[in-house]
Order: C-alpha cells, then structure tokens, then sequence
C-alpha cells in the first residue's frame, strides 16, 4: 500500500493506436528490384539527389531539407553567409576547448564531435539559447524595436557578476559589446528581408547601451532563421550544424599532440575551498 | 577599455567548493571529507553522488533509497526510447560509452526520464506553498488547466502508454523498511493523485513520487535533476550490449518500403 489514505491505481495500457510505420516527407527511397533493403535511388522533397548535387549548392539542399523548397538566390546567399560566418565559435569558446581537452587526452575521434556539440547546446551562447532567440524575435517583430529595449532595460536586471544577456542573443561579451559578430551582423542585414526579423533586430541592437551590449552569435543566427522561415525546433540544431566545423577542426589539432600541449592547471592554482557540513537526511 | 577584472580574476585558475584531488601527493577530496580515508569502503556510490551534488553527506538509508529509484528506471526493455537509442547504437557497434550517452540524452525529455524532474518538482513546491497559504487543492490542480475544469496537465502526473504506476507501490515499501517518513510535500502529492483518480483517471508517477519524497528531504529542483542526469543508464547498457553481440543491423531492420513517403511528388531540380 502507498499510505493507509491512498489507493494503488491499477496499472492498465491507455490503448493508444500507434502508427503502423514511419511516414516522412521529406525522404524517399526506392528500393532496387533485387533487394528491398537497398535503396536504388533517393529524392529529397522530390528533388532526385544526384541532380541536386549538380546543380545546388550545400547551403542550397541544406534549406531544402528543413523548409521543404529551394531557396530563392537571396535566401541562400543569406543562409551560406551565415554558415560561413559561424562556422567556428573559436579556440576559446567552451565548446571548442571541450573538443580540445578530449582529443588531446586521446579520446576517439569519432567522440570528438558530439562531445563538442552536447557543450554547444547550452542557454549562454550554445543551442538553446538560439531556440529562446527565436521566440523572442518572433513575440516581439510586432512592438517597435526600441519600445522592446527601452521596455527590457526598464524591467529586467543584471543577476550576479558576468555577463548579461539583455533578452536571449542580446548582450554583453565578458563586459564589451561582441565586434565580430556586430560585423558579421552588418555583412548579412545586406541580404535580409525588408521589414523582416533580421532588420527587426538589427534596430532592436541599435538601441541597446553602445559599446557594452550587442549582437551575440546566438542572437544573430536566430534573426536569420527567423528570416528564413525556419522554426523554433529546427534553430537549436542549425546553429549546431553549422559551428560543427570548426569545433571538429579544432579537437582534431589535439588529436594527436602530446597531453602536455595544452595547460594543466598546477596544484597551486586549484584552490579548494570546502566548507564540510554536518551529515543530514 | 571594458571593466575584464572578473573575468581576469578567474584567468588560470581554478577554485572548488566541491572538491578535487592534490594530483602527485595521493589526496582527494569531496566537499571537505577525504575521498580515500573517509568515503571509499564507508559510504555509498549514491551517497557520494548526492555528497557531490548537493554538499550534504546523507544517510545510508537515504542513498539506497535512491539507489532503488534508479533501479525502477532500469528496465532492459528496446521497445522504451532511451534504450532503442542504445540499442541502435549497439546494432552499428557504437562503443558502449557513445551508445549509453546517446540513451542518456534522449531521456532528456518532457515525456518521461530526467527531463521532467524541474516541472514536477516546480509542481509540488508551489502546490503545497499555495495550499499553505490559504487555497483549494482543487483550485491549485484546475489551475494546470488550459480550460476552466478541463483534465488539467500537471508534471508528475499520468505517464506515457499506461495508466497507473506500479514503481511507486514498490517504492513504497522500500520507504517503509528503510523508516523514511512521508513529509507534507508527499503527503500532498497523494492527495492530488487521489483527486486526479477520482475526476480523470489518472494518478502519479515514478517521477512525481520522486521530486514530492526528495523535496521533503530538502533537495531543490536542480540538485534533483543533478542527481538524476544518468537514472536510465542501467537499461540501456542492457539494450546496447544485446544489439551489439546480435549481426549488425539486425535490430529492426526495415525494407524500403516500411518508410511511407508522404512528400512531393518527384520534380525536375530548376537551375540557378
């Protein structure tokens, strides 16, 4: 008995009809006539795949893939620049330095690159944050973009010591304004929809403090997507696609260097400070 | 020039409250208590990793309390969808440490597994902080509805495929031999199962039973879901290593033609 007040419910199957297959729209495969494991052939959105890879471009096939149509000449230089643009988050950024440490501890190469990724999925600056960027573009395209900055810097308050991000994407950079990404930023608005998310934010940036707060490379991908149609469950994974590769190249450059090629930090500079409490529970 | 002091004053080094080990002297510590002298061979796998999460070394009692909770989460069973992760990994000879981490983070979830414990931990905190404060169990359940008395959707409660959950009777009697109380956050964590079994059908889960006892102990929502990062592990290592002693692919194979294509009709790819 769980206690003398309550009853064990009986546990019965709720007869939820389950499919009877997997259905997808996105992928087909014909199977060969003499084996029906092997696919002969496969189309994307009814795109035969070989002639996609004659004709377009891996950016091309990249928003085929999740939007379901080509890209029309402006998405897909929009989209290519911003891949090219965050194709690495840079030697310091943790999720570079967790591809460091576990190349150059020797772990399997093939680990490399979803270790790197799972650190890269984080609310600051990784994945989820990008996914709570969108949301916030898309809740506020309809408010004028300094009413929104005026309204967060009226309302909102810095917690703790570090960094503060303003609204997801939005911020400070270890206490600056991010001039890569403010550039980058500049770079891409030239290819955006007028009146659409990306030039929405881009005013949103422009009044926030000058010089402590701007453009993050989380803010900046979620105004792209928002531009490009994408969804809020599909931003978290793109920007992690497409940081993929310099998080890989990165890690591989330790793959095979000695253990102490990167610091180790001495006894003398790990300080621990442990406060032993009493035993409870 | 930015103000950078913070972030210089953590620049090449490193300070732990939790611990760490004098690495070349054979000393570690955890939270204050030597690893080798106090803990190894004294204490419990799972009294060290609720020592590490939360700094609070608690009883024996309470370690194999949460220890048979991990046990209620270790069903070797493919069909569940943290474990066909690591079957799948199994069947394309993943290493196990791969396949098991995959299964581990598609637990992740707001169905079921480590993903739902801040919703109903959340749940329960404020449920039994209203109910203090003066409203009805029955305003405070009908407030997780998305229509006034419609079946209101509350973490914790009901459960993917079945209704009922039968964990929390073996549980129970797990409490009981260990002379672990039931605290008020449990006590009302019954109490809106049986109100949920009266006007909908559906009762608690593993994972409501486990935030209201845990939450009675002291344990916030964070140290909980801390804790409980790796609760399905055990089930997949047992999915994994019988997909991977099985010819590879051999798990759930499918022909072409069990994907039922719904999507555009083949089209000629325009140039640019």
């Amino acid at each position: 008995m769980a206690t003398e007040k309550t009853r064990n419910p009986q546990t019965r199957l709720r007869g939820e009809r389950f499919a009877d297959k997997i259905t997808t729209r996105l992928w087909q495969e014909i199977p060969s006539p003499g084996n029906p494991y092997i696919a002969r052939s496969s189309r994307c959105h009814g795109y035969q795949l070989s002639e996609l890879i004659e004709k377009r471009s891996y950016a091309d096939v990249v928003f085929l893939l999740f939007k379901g149509e080509l890209p029309t000449a402006k998405q897909s230089r929009l989209l290519e620049s911003l891949m090219i643009g965050l194709i690495n988050p840079g030697p310091r950024h943790p999720a570079t330095r967790s591809a460091i440490s576990a190349a150059v501890s020797k772990t399997h190469p093939e680990h490399l690159l979803p270790i790197a990724l799972s650190v890269l999925s984080g609310a600051h600056l990784g994945a989820a944050e990008v996914s709570q960027a969108m949301r916030f573009i898309s809740k506020n395209m309809g408010v004028p973009p300094g009413d929104a900055a005026k309204r967060l810097l009226r309302t909102e308050e810095k917690a703790g010591q570090g960094d503060w991000h303003i609204a997801p994407g939005f911020g400070s950079r270890f206490g600056g304004e991010d001039l890569l990404t403010a550039d980058l930023a500049e770079a891409l608005c030239r290819h955006a929809d007028e009146e659409g998310p990306l030039l929405w934010a881009r005013a949103f940036v422009e009044c926030l403090p000058p010089c402590s707060m701007g453009w993050l490379p989380t803010g900046l991908a979620a105004a792209v997507f928002c531009d490009l149609g994408f969804s809020h469950r599909s931003g978290p994974g793109l920007f992690q696609l497409i940081s993929a590769p310099g998080l890989l190249a990165h890690g591989l450059e330790f793959a095979n260097k000695p253990i102490t090629s990167v610091p180790f930090i001495d006894n003398d500079h790990y300080v621990m400070n442990m406060k032993r409490r009493p035993r409870s529970g | 020039m930015d103000n950078v002091e913070f972030w210089d004053s953590n620049r090449k080094i490193i300070r732990s409250q939790a611990g760490g080990a004098r690495i070349g002297e054979g000393t570690a510590y955890s939270r204050g208590y030597s690893v080798l002298e106090e803990l190894v061979g004294e204490i419990s796998y799972f009294q060290m990793l609720v020592l590490n999460v939360t700094g609070n070394l608690v009883s024996r009692r309470l370690g194999e309390w949460i220890e048979a909770t991990f046990l209620c989460m270790s069903w070797p069973d493919s069909r569940i969808w943290c474990n066909q992760v690591g079957a799948f990994g199994g069947t394309t000879k993943a290493s196990p440490v791969s396949s098991v981490t995959a299964g581990i983070l598609a637990s992740d979830s707001k169905l079921y597994g480590p993903g739902t414990v801040r919703g109903a931990t959340h749940f329960i905190t404020s449920a039994l902080r209203r109910v203090n404060e003066g409203q009805t169990l029955e305003e405070v359940i009908y407030s997780h509805s998305r229509k006034p008395g419609a079946q209101p959707t509350i973490p914790g409660y009901a459960r993917p495929i079945a209704y009922g959950d039968e964990r929390i009777e073996a549980m129970e009697k797990v409490r009981k031999k260990l002379r672990l109380d039931c605290g008020p956050h449990l006590e009302l964590a019954f109490k809106v199962q049986e109100f949920l079994l009266d006007k909908h059908g559906e009762s608690m889960n593993l994972a409501g039973y486990i935030m209201a006892f845990l939450s009675d102990q002291g344990m916030t929502a964070e140290q909980i879901y801390r804790i409980y990062a790796l609760c399905v592990n055990n089930g997949i290592h047992a999915c994994y290593a019988e997909a991977y002693d099985n010819p590879p692919e051999s798990f759930l194979p499918l022909r072409c033609e069990d994907i039922e294509y719904t999507g555009h009709a083949p089209r000629p790819v325009p140039d640019k």
